[in-house]
């Protein structure tokens, strides 16, 4: 029950808040129900068994019982920190956007809540279908985010995120279909779209035929999620849509959604179409490399400060494509945990952008500097930011960006080297950036405004997310052990993955 | 239908059963109830009763018929096999009864945004309700016919009431236009029609579709010239009814000038009617093998949803955005319809189209019913422009059209995605993979103009409001449409698992 109560509270929530009478309380009323589902989320952390590799807490229910549609939810040590992320940023967004969204509150938070429902339920689906309806789901609420709340191109950008995102998983649905007509042949008669019943279809793969049915299948999914990671050269909607989106809506795409992308490799594509992953791995390694190092190059010539991170996340989900598809422990645990920091740590720094630009309204890099005698608070926790996003020691992205490169180094020595640039590269573009914002001359912002420092609620945002950099950093081991049960799992069994439920209720599981 | 045949044999001996009787009682009861409102009006003098008067009437009427159709028709696992009236003239199977639901649903929701459209409430009101149920009992006819000759019958009284429908509108040049249009490609359909039934009498020697189609098979083995070009004559001229392109060319003006309840009308229940009829001739197992007639469908599909997404993306006129769907959704059907045809039990597919009409049937009323209530006269055309602000001053009327134009454009967890889900589940089931791709690219050139009214609803600032007079009833079934999108969206699974078995 736990997981239905984690995926469908938000629902309820944004209920709530559209029939709330007083729209001034609606702010307060908003971070106290996602203050709830963290608790929730909380209790969930706390009854997982980070030894087990086994699908835990599912619940299963028939839900379209001629296609063998269920609702089957289910947690492993992959999602398990996914979720935490999602449910950690929830109450932070909606605290850093209490002053930069001033018109239709209720809206939005109700949109931010769907969202959330719809991110959790990604996560949690173990039903391709259900699946698929959270999936497409979680484009509706970001679509009204970036449209009505976004910048001066929010049209343009939303509708450019949309029909990317939905091109892709549209082939990613044509192939759940093919999939589930496949089923019968593992179930024995009826079909089935259940992501376990896929796990134990043998797809047949040719190599270098291209027009088998694994590869194909594989295309479909990975182009699905490439889209959504976004990986070089389908990335060119996101810096539009981070751009135009406001802070919250940046933080949320950012921190979550771009990591459903990364999750569905780990989910779904990995264990589903292990012959063709691994023919074709390097297809995706090298678009991830070309990621890294183009993101970076694009990056440090943006002259908006927004455009900039924009583009560092390409470079940075560059990191995360190479991890996954290196298939060692090495890469794959460096992956995970690096979604979690990038979460953070673009996170973080989409919400610094967004209080300068409450500040002063512009983000080009040019008209500021010499901002770290106003603001010195503010630099510090830019600073501590940056640190995090190039990857310094002691914070969390040495530990995934380190590991990611030792997987790459296993894989191939080359990939490591070029990998490698992008470390320098980000480490160029980051401290260039902030050497132009926050030293040298007062820029003309800096000079006409009477900025004001960080306040009591700015730091309530900032200091969740500064201990976590550190936390994280220092202590890999407190998160990393809930997952390389299941990473090691997968990594050993890619060829015949299966995973086995634990459940409350087992009957109900057998049946 | 135990209860038919109890009755029947308690009163044995009538020329004309009274099975037959029993089993066209929706249509009789339906007939009966056009001519209510009109008689009480020459009662009166000519002069109109009180509009509500007649709507109710008319409603109490479609209830009626919908009830009969329930009790008299449906599976045909009986023992007695599928009951069929008046020498098997027409047949009262599962199909007929799903489809004649949803076309007697869809026809009262028509009806109610008649009786608040400006265009066609007004002094001709009676008049027009009597025509609405007499093409809705043209439909149940064509619907329900296994005859050629019948289905002619059907399809005529169908088309005859619909031309004056969409001329009745009496301000507009346009709606006159629209009719004459309709009238004389609609004529050119059924004389093709009647040709290509005149070859297959002249092959087969019967018109009866059950017959015709046990020689079928030894016909098309020989590759009978005659028999192939009458069955492809039989077929264009349906594709012409459900505006297949390249036989589409009509339905963007005729959509555009009549007046928007009869629009929805034509989008919604005499498509869903046409396609069962087409169903009816396709799903007959004696054609498959027939691969030449396939392909020429599967090209027909491609060409349509294409045309239909291209077109609809450079429209401005909300009217006509939506007129191109509704011929893009033709192409998706098209591919469920080809998959009941190649299919050896073809209960699933056939299920799949009768859920996918049902699900475009409400979503497509819904959108209209919207567009109805904005206008504001009877010269008004909504374009997508013109939208803007609705979001402000009317916003659960806003999340309605969202919710309809999502679903349309095949977003879970609305309606709309199931209907897609299980017509392609159909189709892959039998092997259309290219065909299903082919709908699946379409899909997302339909997701960027279903797009832009919700842009434009949300996104920019404008003061678009609905008109000032009533439009109660009207919101009321738009309120209720939604609901059902969104809640049978989630519960669909039984619903299409009934269907199926009243299909079997």
């Amino acid at each position: 029950m736990l997981l239905s109560v984690l995926i469908f509270l938000p629902v309820l929530f944004s209920v709530m808040i559209v029939l709330w009478p007083q729209k001034s309380s609606v702010r307060h009323l908003a971070l106290g129900f996602s203050l709830i589902e963290f608790l929730v989320s909380l209790v969930l952390l706390q009854r997982f068994d980070p030894s087990s590799a086994a699908l835990q807490m599912a619940e299963k229910t028939t839900w379209i019982e001629r296609f063998g549609v269920s609702y089957f939810l289910g947690i492993d040590g992959v999602s398990l920190m996914l979720v935490m992320l999602t449910t950690f940023l929830t109450p932070i967004v909606i605290l850093a956007s209490w002053k930069s969204i001033d018109e239709k509150i209720k809206g939005f938070h109700a949109a931010l809540f769907i969202l959330q429902t719809a991110m959790l339920g990604s996560f949690l689906a173990m039903d391709a279908i259900l699946f698929y309806v959270f999936w497409e789901l979680s484009l509706v609420p970001m679509y009204f985010i970036i449209g009505i709340w976004g910048g001066s191109r929010k049209i343009y950008a939303t509708i450019k995120f949309f029909i990317y995102t939905m091109a892709g998983s549209l082939l990613m649905l044509l192939a759940i279909i093919f999939m589930i007509n496949l089923t019968p042949e593992v179930t024995g008669g009826a079909m089935s779209a259940s992501l376990l019943d896929f796990y134990k279809l043998k797809i047949p793969f040719i190599a270098g035929d291209f027009f088998t049915t694994q590869t194909l299948l594989f295309f479909a999914f990975a182009l699905a999620f490439a889209i959504k990671v976004p990986m070089f050269p389908l990335h060119t909607w996101l810096p539009d849509a981070h751009v135009e989106a406001p802070t919250p809506g940046s933080v949320i795409l950012a921190g979550v959604m771009l990591k459903m992308g990364t999750y569905g490799f780990l989910r779904w594509v990995i264990p589903l179409f292990p012959d063709a992953t691994e023919h074709y791995a390097w297809v995706f390694i090298a678009a991830g490399i070309i990621g890294i190092v183009y993101g970076a190059l694009v990056a440090m010539v943006q002259p908006d400060v927004k455009k900039l991170v924009a583009y560092s996340s390409v470079s940075h989900m560059g990191y995360i494509v190479v991890g996954l598809f290196t298939m060692n422990a090495y890469g794959l645990n460096g992956a995970l945990y690096q979604m979690l920091n990038h979460g953070i740590s673009t996170g973080a720094l989409f919400i610094l952008i967004g209080m300068l630009y409450e500040r002063t309204h512009s983000r080009e890099i040019s008209k500021y500097g010499g901002l770290a005698s106003a603001l010195p608070l503010y630099t510090i926790a830019f600073i501590i930011v940056t640190m995090s996003s190039i990857a310094v020691p002691l914070t969390n992205g040495f530990i995934g960006e380190f590991l990611i490169l030792l997987g790459a180094y296993q894989y191939a020595p080359a990939v490591a080297a070029i990998s490698v640039s992008g470390v320098v590269l980000g480490a160029a573009y980051m401290l260039w950036m902030v050497k132009k914002v926050f030293f040298g001359p007062k820029g003309e912002l800096v000079r006409a405004h009477p900025l004001q420092d960080l306040n009591i609620r700015e730091l309530a945002v900032l200091a969740p997310m500064l201990i976590m950099i550190f936390w994280m950093g220092l202590f890999p081991g407190h998160f990393m052990s809930f997952s390389t049960t299941s990473i090691d799992h997968l990594i050993k069994n890619k060829h015949n993955y299966s995973l086995a439920v634990v459940s409350t209720s087992m009957k109900s599981l057998e049946k | 239908m135990n209860l038919v045949s109890s009755i029947t044999s308690a009163v044995s001996g009538v020329s004309v059963g009274l099975t037959d009787i029993l089993l066209v009682s929706p249509m009789i009861i339906l007939f009966l109830f056009s001519l209510l409102p009109l008689t009480i009006k020459v009662l009166r003098g000519n002069k109109e009763q009180q509009p509500v008067a007649t709507l109710m009437e008319a409603l109490i009427g479609l209830a009626l018929t919908a009830t009969l159709l329930i009790i008299f028709s449906g599976s045909g696992s009986s023992e007695a096999g599928v009951p069929t009236a008046f020498n098997g003239q027409l047949i009262f199977d599962g199909l007929t009864m799903w489809m004649g639901l949803i076309t007697v649903t869809i026809g009262a929701g028509a009806m109610i945004m008649m009786f608040e459209n400006p265009s066609t409430r007004g002094p001709q009101f009676s008049e027009l309700i009597f025509l609405t149920m007499n093409s809705l009992l043209g439909a149940l006819v064509l619907i329900s016919a296994v005859n050629l000759i019948t289905v002619f019958i059907g399809l005529e009284l169908m088309s005859l009431s619909l031309y004056l429908m969409i001329a009745m509108s009496h301000e507009q040049k346009i709606s006159k236009e629209a009719a004459i249009k309709y009238f004389v490609l609609g004529s050119f359909a059924s004389a093709i029609f009647l040709y290509g039934v005149s070859f297959i009498y002249g092959s087969t020697g019967t018109v009866s579709t059950l017959d015709l189609m046990k020689n079928a098979e030894v016909l098309l083995k020989n590759s009978n010239h005659l028999f192939l070009f009458g069955f492809l004559f039989v077929v264009l001229g349906f594709c012409f009814k459900v505006s297949i392109a390249p036989f589409h060319a009509w339905t963007p003006d005729v959509y555009q000038g009549a007046a928007t309840p009869v629009t929805s009308f034509m989008a919604t229940a005499i498509k869903t009617a046409s396609f069962a009829a087409f169903l009816r001739i396709i799903a007959s197992k004696g054609l498959i093998g027939s691969e030449n007639l396939f392909s020429i469908l599967q090209w027909l599909a491609v060409i349509t949803m294409t045309v239909g997404n291209v077109a609809a993306l450079v429209q401005n006129n909300f009217k006509r955005t939506l007129a191109y769907s509704s011929i893009a959704h033709s192409g998706y059907v098209l591919i469920g319809v080809i998959a009941v045809g190649i299919s050896q039990s073809s209960a699933f597919a056939a299920a799949g189209v009768v859920f996918y009409l049902l699900t475009y049937s409400l979503m497509t009323m819904g959108a209209f019913a919207v567009l109805s209530m904005i206008e504001k006269n009877e010269n008004n055309f909504v374009q997508i422009d013109e939208l803007a602000g609705l979001a402000k001053q009317k916003p659960g009327l806003a999340l309605c059209l969202s919710i309809f134009l999502l679903s349309l454009a095949g977003l879970p967890p609305a309606l709309g995605f199931f209907g897609k889900l299980y017509l392609f589940s159909a189709a892959v089931n039998e092997g259309l993979l290219w065909l299903v791709l082919w709908g699946v690219i379409n899909s997302v050139l339909g997701a960027y103009y279903y797009l832009r009214p919700i842009v434009m609803m949300y996104m920019r600032d404008g003061s678009c409001n609905t008109s000032e007079s009533g439009s109660f009833a009207t919101t009321c079934m738009v309120v209720v449409s939604a609901i059902l999108i969104v809640v049978l969206g989630l519960t669909s699974g039984p619903l299409f698992s009934m269907i199926e078995l009243s299909l079997g």
